[in-house]
């Protein structure tokens, strides 16, 4: 049994028993006297009433009080509801934010709850459909909740119990907030769809309703037509503090040194002082102290700048294991306190130069801090056996100079010349002296190299696929790029280094330092234990065909079985935390999501929010109902009625 | 005297000895002359050997000779018939009500109706007629037959002392029970507060006949003649615990009293056009000044 507005209940029973006991009691108080006969009295009671002036209106009076008093109690059971909007029937799309900001605990329970009741609200003040009416003039809504994508809770309705048990079913993650999909998807739904009452509904646009914190990152790229949306800011407080970056590495040339950068950020106007504790594998290392400025709130060109801070630990640690590092101090956003990392057990690398002899890339390589680097010729390649397993196994990295094997292995692969066959690369036609326009000196793989004097007399034209990331340009073709495909990751230069005045350039060593290091770590599998929210956890061996169970942070367990080319997908980081993903014989694999977005952790709610050319400010008040529903008033008409029914009466009675 | 002496001193507890001297001094009177079945003090409407002359009458065979007025034979050679009017004994019957009713008012209405009853009853027992007494609630409750002569005032002193006002009142049965026993013509006396819910008339159409005098005394406390009640009251019927809920205002008094009055003159009217007398009393008065003046006035004592 559910009750829809349990609170006017209590109100009217609070209302109606007390008057009703003391009627009651009213009636109790009659003194009690005894006398020799009642007969006289009674005659006299009698010729009183009806010697009484308005006799006859005084017996309709109650007869009146009591079709009035049923009357409003039947009216009420009609269910009566005072339609303050006229005209057709509206639609409305209500957009409900599920971000990580709306977590926040600033208002109880929690932003979402809030924004729930709000849109639940909203609904419970659309005009339903009525059976008595000759027009459909009921409301229609639909709800969308988004984090970084959308996803449609309840499409079209006028439902309301429907789409309140929708709104009830969004659960909260730990994303970040982007709405352009959202609105396109509401959009799209709210496109006529034929049918004539539709059709007319349609002539008006659907109403958006947005309820969120008003922290959504890609604000300026939607545009929105005026009074299109309406915005329900949910929120009070802007205090937090938050880890905005971490990263566990090992040394590249100590590997059991572990390096963790943290750095922490205070999105509050008053400075605070927090304890940050590194722990790994549930083992607490240190705990740290420190102190985060305010932040410098925007005011004019200034944009906002939270209080930061940067720690770095540095530990000693020669086996796999999860780092974490968390803030000790309560805040309203929760899953921005901690963050963790993926170890692996220290590594140094074994490198495969498959080459019909290039001394220069040989001894370049050999300069960095490796295992091994067994060179091999082509031929040599290509006899390694079928399935893989030796490379594999043995080799971290593979060279490849001037080489398209018949068939690659899954591993990383730093190629020279001619692309690989099976990548989607094509290297249509050969150009000649190119000079380097661009690179990306940010990228790990780019770091400290500097490409100015980099010219090629020969290079293959690269045509890549839309995937893959261009880390340097020649004038007419990519120069060198990073592609990943079934597991494995190629950074690819396109030219011959013996055809390009490279090996004379400090920047060449310089590369094959980071490009070794970089594919060591994708191969020590880093980066890709390292996931934001939302995205899958892909295990992309292609060899396992086994079912692989996903252990949740929240302790849940999910079954992923992998897709037919052998990978498996597992898509659900909705929330913060250590995944772990199983095979029923192997080892785990862990992942670590963690948020690391400043503009989730900044929970300022806003006041106005800027879309491209409209600003729309946050509503008043909250949501307004829009439709009185009558029954309480009528109800209370009703008792109002009975009780001035049974005061006629009892008047009557002592006249 | 030795069986007068406890008796007239049981009475002096509803008479006052001057009181009961006053009433030496009178009798009851029937307004018909009464057919007693005694010889009595009184003059019979019945012809009989008496010396008080009543008519002539013409003779017819069978008559007894010893009547024929032979004087008016000599005068007119006619024969006529002597005839006397026959003194005989006066029947009183006494109906008090002795339900619950009566023992309200303040002063009570019961001992007011027994002292009335008392008195009325010492008259007839000193004038040597005959006198039953009936306590009357639900039906009579307690009647004292056929009582002659001053012996029995102690018999009739201690009934009427010993007997409770309370239980119902059933008027109609009461009446008809003492219609049955009634013998012989008299005087009836009812004394009551006549708050009968079902009603007196057809009651009082029992004891009205040819033969009795009927006398319908009503006692009335003065708390029912003017009530002092106020607020919101639930009025319970001493009797049948009937209630009735109140709210005293100037209104409902007066309405009340309207209505006892207009009662009170219905029962008048009632017993006044069937030749009966009605009197009202309240409960308050002196019972000298009622039975001395007023029963007098009304010629039920001389």
């Amino acid at each position: 049994m559910e009750f829809l507005t349990p609170l006017v209940g209590l109100y009217a029973a609070a209302a109606a028993v007390p008057l009703l006991l003391l009627l009651y009691f009213l009636k109790l108080k009659r003194q009690e006297a005894i006398v020799s006969s009642t007969l006289l009295w009674k005659r006299a009671v009698r010729d009183l009433q009806v010697n009484a002036p308005f006799q006859k209106l005084r017996r309709n009076l109650l007869l009146l009080l009591q079709l009035l008093a049923l009357g409003m109690i039947l009216f009420a059971l009609a269910g009566p509801v005072l339609a303050l909007r006229r005209g057709p029937g509206q639609r409305y799309v209500l957009l409900i934010d599920r971000s990580a900001s709306m977590n926040a605990t600033d208002v109880k329970p929690t932003r979402l709850d809030v924004a729930r009741k709000q849109a639940k609200a909203c609904i419970e003040s659309m005009r339903a459909g009525s059976a008595l009416s000759w027009r459909d003039q009921s409301d229609h809504a639909m709800v969308i909740a988004f984090d970084q994508r959308a996803s449609v809770v309840c499409s079209f309705t006028s439902d309301k119990r429907q789409l309140m048990t929708r709104i009830d079913a969004i659960e909260a993650g730990d994303g970040s907030s982007r709405m352009a999909e959202a609105v396109t998807v509401a959009r799209a739904f709210a496109q006529p769809s034929g049918g004539e009452g539709v059709a007319a509904a349609a002539a008006k646009p659907a109403q958006l309703v947005l309820f969120s914190d008003g922290q959504i990152n890609d604000l300026e790229g939607i545009v929105i037509g005026d009074n299109e949306i309406v915005f329900h800011r949910i929120g009070e407080s802007q205090d937090n503090v938050g880890i905005t970056a971490m990263n566990a590495r090992r040394s590249y040339e100590q590997p059991q040194e572990i390096e963790v950068f943290t750095s922490l950020a205070n999105f509050g106007s008053e400075p605070v002082t927090r304890d940050v504790q590194l722990s790994v594998g549930g083992n607490v290392h240190a705990v740290r102290s420190v102190t985060l400025p305010g932040c410098r709130a925007q005011a004019g060109d200034e944009p906002f700048r939270p209080g930061e801070a940067t720690l770095q630990f540095s530990l000693t640690h020669s086996e796999a294991g999860v780092v974490e590092v968390r803030q000790l101090g309560a805040d309203a956003l929760g899953c921005d306190d901690a963050a963790w990392s993926i170890l692996d057990p220290p590594k140094r690398l074994s490198v495969l130069l498959v080459t019909q002899g290039n001394p220069v890339l040989e001894s370049a390589l050999r300069a960095c801090p490796i295992e091994r680097l067994d060179p091999c010729t082509p031929a040599g390649f290509d006899a390694l056996d079928p399935a893989g397993f030796a490379v594999r196994q043995q080799y971290d990295v593979v060279v490849l100079d001037n080489h398209v094997p018949a068939r690659l292995p899954p591993c990383m692969y730093l190629v020279f010349g001619a692309p690989p066959s099976g990548l989607d690369v094509n290297s249509p036609q050969e150009l000649e002296n190119q000079l380097i326009v661009d690179w990306r000196s940010q990228h790990p793989v780019l770091q400290y190299v500097n490409l100015t004097n980099l010219f090629a007399a020969k290079t293959h034209r690269l045509l890549l696929p839309r995937d893959a990331e261009v880390l340097a340009e020649f004038n007419e073709s990519p120069a060198l790029a990073l592609l990943r495909r079934h597991g494995s990751t190629y950074l690819i230069a396109g030219f011959d280094i013996l055809q390009s005045n490279w090996p004379f350039e400090p920047s060449f060593v310089l590369f094959c330092y980071n490009a070794l290091s970089f594919l060591g770590a994708q191969a020590g599998n880093e980066q890709r234990h390292k996931l934001a929210v939302g995205d899958p956890i892909a295990i992309e061996d292609g060899l396992n065909q086994a079912a692989f169970m996903v252990i949740c942070p929240d302790g849940t367990e999910v079954q992923v079985k992998p897709d037919p080319s052998g990978d498996v997908r597992f898509p659900g980081t909705y929330r913060v935390g250590v995944y772990t993903a199983k095979t029923p014989d192997g080892s785990p694999h862990f992942y670590a999501v963690n948020l690391l977005t400043p503009e989730e952790s900044r929970i300022e709610p806003r006041d106005r929010i800027e879309f491209a050319g409209v600003a729309v400010a946050a509503q008043e008040q909250g949501v307004q109902q829009a439709n009185v529903p009558m029954w309480p008033l009528l109800v209370l008409a009703a008792l109002v009625f009975v009780c001035a029914e049974w005061l006629a009466y009892n008047l009557r009675i002592r006249i | 005297m030795a069986t007068t002496r406890p008796a007239t001193a049981r009475l002096t507890d509803l008479l006052d000895p001057k009181f009961m001297a006053r009433l030496d001094s009178l009798d009851l009177l029937s307004r018909k002359i009464v057919q007693g079945k005694l010889q009595g003090e009184r003059r019979s409407k019945r012809r009989g050997q008496s010396v008080e002359f009543a008519d002539h009458r013409p003779y017819v065979a069978g008559d007894d000779l010893r009547f024929v007025d032979w004087n008016v034979y000599g005068r007119l050679e006619q024969l006529f018939l002597k005839l006397f009017l026959e003194e005989q004994d006066l029947t009183v019957h006494l109906l008090v009500d002795a339900s619950a009713s009566m023992s309200m008012g303040e002063p009570a209405k019961g001992l007011f109706a027994k002292r009335l009853a008392a008195a009325l009853g010492y008259v007839s027992l000193v004038n040597n007629n005959r006198l039953t007494i009936s306590l009357f609630g639900d039906g009579l409750r307690v009647q004292l037959p056929n009582m002659r002569g001053r012996n029995y005032l102690r018999q009739m002193a201690e009934m009427l002392l010993t007997a409770e006002c309370d239980g119902l009142s059933d008027f109609e049965k009461a009446c008809r029970d003492a219609a049955t026993s009634r013998i012989g013509c008299g005087v009836t006396i009812v004394v009551s507060d006549f708050l009968f819910k079902q009603g007196y008339e057809t009651a009082l159409r029992r004891l009205i006949g040819a033969k009795y005098d009927l006398y319908v005394i009503q006692i009335l406390s003065p708390q029912e003649i003017a009530p002092e009640l106020a607020g919101d009251l639930k009025l319970l019927d001493i009797e049948d615990a009937d209630a009735a809920e109140i709210t005293i205002s100037p209104a409902l008094i007066k309405y009340y009293k309207r209505n006892l009055a207009a009662y009170c003159d219905e029962l008048r009217d009632f017993c006044t056009n069937r030749g009966a007398v009605y009197m009202q009393a309240n409960s308050a008065d002196s019972i000298e000044s009622l039975v001395l003046n007023y029963l007098r006035r009304i010629h039920l004592l001389r």
